[in-house]
């Protein structure tokens, strides 16, 4: 799959307010790698990591407990055939990569809490989803997978969705953000 | 709103999840008469009370689980995965 090209659904690549409060990237051509597995399988094992959490392999992959005995790995664009190589496949095990399937956007910065917690219902608290945490829920009534994952101590949200939504979600997720100083642009704007 | 407890991923709102309704126990194909399948299919106690019922995390972990809820009340106890 990683000899296709990608072409990402979003036109618009990032946005940030100018006080560097708050940032909007389109990140869809990261390599995305969707593992179903029992958690006592060689690939379960190998990945750790239970629901609701994630961790950082040493190759930089990131690897999320997405749902109950389901992983995503996310990785550099083109990494596609390299993650699905460095998966053990013995036993019930079901390996895809999802990298031209699905949207994937980074929301960042101090302000990126209260412009997410403007369309998505979950506690985005520290105590309830800190660093790492892993969690899939509604953002703007589209079905997202979402991984907090800070980059230096700046507050990092990983946001991916159904490809054919991405579209809309990131021109709904740049509305959420436009009055913490994001310029959004007239082709995405919402009004 | 409801809050409605996931075993796997918490207190979420009622409008993330599915309602599938009441839990019933599938009768065996083989042997059930016609009457009991229909009462399978299509009838329930649906009494103003406790009652177990199936739900659907939908935008969560995307399992099904059992939950006993009072319809008078919204009142919720114990949650597991069916
Ligand atoms: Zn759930």
């Amino acid at each position: 799959m990683s000899e296709l090209d990608f072409v990402s659904p979003v036109a618009s690549g990032a946005l940030s307010a100018s006080g560097g409060g708050i940032a909007l990237e389109d990140l869809s051509d990261r390599s995305k790698v969707l593992v179903r597995a029992g958690r006592s399988t060689a690939a379960g094992t190998h990945l750790k990591v239970t629901y609701g959490h994630s961790r950082r392999r040493r190759d930089g992959t990131l690897i999320c407990g997405s749902r109950p005995d389901e992983w995503t790995l996310i990785a550099d664009p083109g990494q596609g055939a390299e993650l699905l190589a460095s998966l053990p496949d013995e036993g019930f095990v079901s390996v895809v990569d999802i990298t031209h399937g699905r949207a994937m956007f980074r929301l960042s910065g101090p302000d990126s809490v209260d412009a997410l917690a403007k369309v998505c219902n979950i506690d985005l608290a520290d105590d309830m989803t800190p660093d790492g945490a892993v969690f899939s829920a509604s953002v703007a009534k589209v079905t997202c997978d979402l991984v907090r994952s800070d980059v230096a101590d700046r507050r990092t949200y990983l946001i991916s969705c159904e490809r054919s939504f991405g579209r809309f979600l990131f021109a709904a997720i740049a509305d959420a953000c436009a009055e913490f100083g994001i310029d959004v642009p007239e082709d995405i704007s919402m009004h | 709103m409801i809050v409605v407890p996931c075993p796997n991923c918490g207190p979420r709102n009622s409008s993330d999840l599915r309602n599938a309704g009441e839990l019933v126990s599938r009768p065996d194909p083989d042997t059930a008469s016609l009457t009991e399948w229909r009462s399978y299919l299509y009838l329930r106690e649906n009494p103003a009370g406790w009652v177990t019922e199936t739900w659907y995390c939908r935008t969560g972990c995307r399992r099904y689980f059992t939950i006993e809820r009072n319809t008078a009340t919204n009142e919720i106890r114990d949650s597991e995965n069916s």
